[in-house]
């Protein structure tokens, strides 16, 4: 029986992407667009990647916010590395799943989409931008 | 030359000692928020990737920030709370870190 999984766990330990190559162009934009958005402060998904770590203070500590600055930024350029990859280590499946995990948040929150209600009232296209991001990652997410 | 002074231990102000020792011992929350689009087995892969939990403990956490709205996922020292909060951060979802009452 065929299986129409989009990644599978091989028996060497290593993740096979089953994505055509129109899903790769997508993950390619995907992955591109956080890596711009962590360097370009004009980036309408800059903001989302700035949330504060700790409230309570005027300002975040700074070591805390190039930590996050860098580990968003390694994830993004390692999954944009891999992204012709036939097979992936689990350093490159977390680095893919948690640069898709970025994008859909920042998605989310750069079309104010901080609520059930109005994900259910976004236009189709948006609708059909998340309902993407959300395939891939969940299908991602079955074999780590 | 005059005759030497005894050399006592400086006075440490007791008040201050207490306060640094209150605020050293403070347990911290990382705290994760529930959002519309996160589908929730990524949450259990993330806590599980980040704090190691079992599936099980990954699995209610995940399922109170979806019902209540919010929780409680890690409590310890501050600097370990912020790494914490950190990683969840890098990892995409909605973290931050506050002292627990």
């Amino acid at each position: 029986m065929a299986s129409n999984r989009l990644f599978a766990r091989r028996r060497d330990g290593r993740l096979e992407v089953r994505l055509n190559d129109a899903g790769r162009s997508v993950l390619r934009a995907v992955f591109s667009q956080v890596v711009a958005a962590e360097r370009d402060t004009n980036h309408e998904w800059h903001l989302s990647l700035q949330s504060p770590i700790n409230p309570g203070r005027d300002a975040d500590d700074p070591v805390a916010v190039l930590a996050r600055q860098v580990g968003t930024s390694t994830n993004a350029e390692l999954a944009l590395a891999s992204v012709h990859e036939q097979f992936l280590t689990d350093v490159e499946a977390w680095a893919w799943l948690t640069s898709l995990q970025v994008a859909l948040r920042s998605v989310a929150v750069s079309q104010g989409i901080l609520s059930e209600e109005r994900l259910a009232a976004a236009e189709d296209e948006l609708r059909q931008q998340i309902a993407t991001l959300q395939l891939l990652l969940v299908s991602l997410a079955e074999c780590l | 030359m005059g005759a030497a002074q005894p050399l006592t231990a400086p006075r440490v102000d007791e008040t201050l000692k207490t306060e640094t020792a209150r605020s050293t011992q403070r347990l911290w929350n990382v705290i994760v928020w529930n959002d519309p689009v996160t589908p929730m087995s990524v949450v259990v892969v993330i806590f599980r990737k980040i704090f190691g939990y079992s599936n099980n403990k990954c699995t209610q956490l995940m399922l109170t920030v979806h019902h209540q709205g919010r929780a409680v996922v890690w409590s310890g020292a501050q600097e370990r709370a912020e790494d914490y909060g950190v990683k969840l951060q890098v990892a995409g979802l909605s973290a931050t870190v506050e002292p627990a009452s």
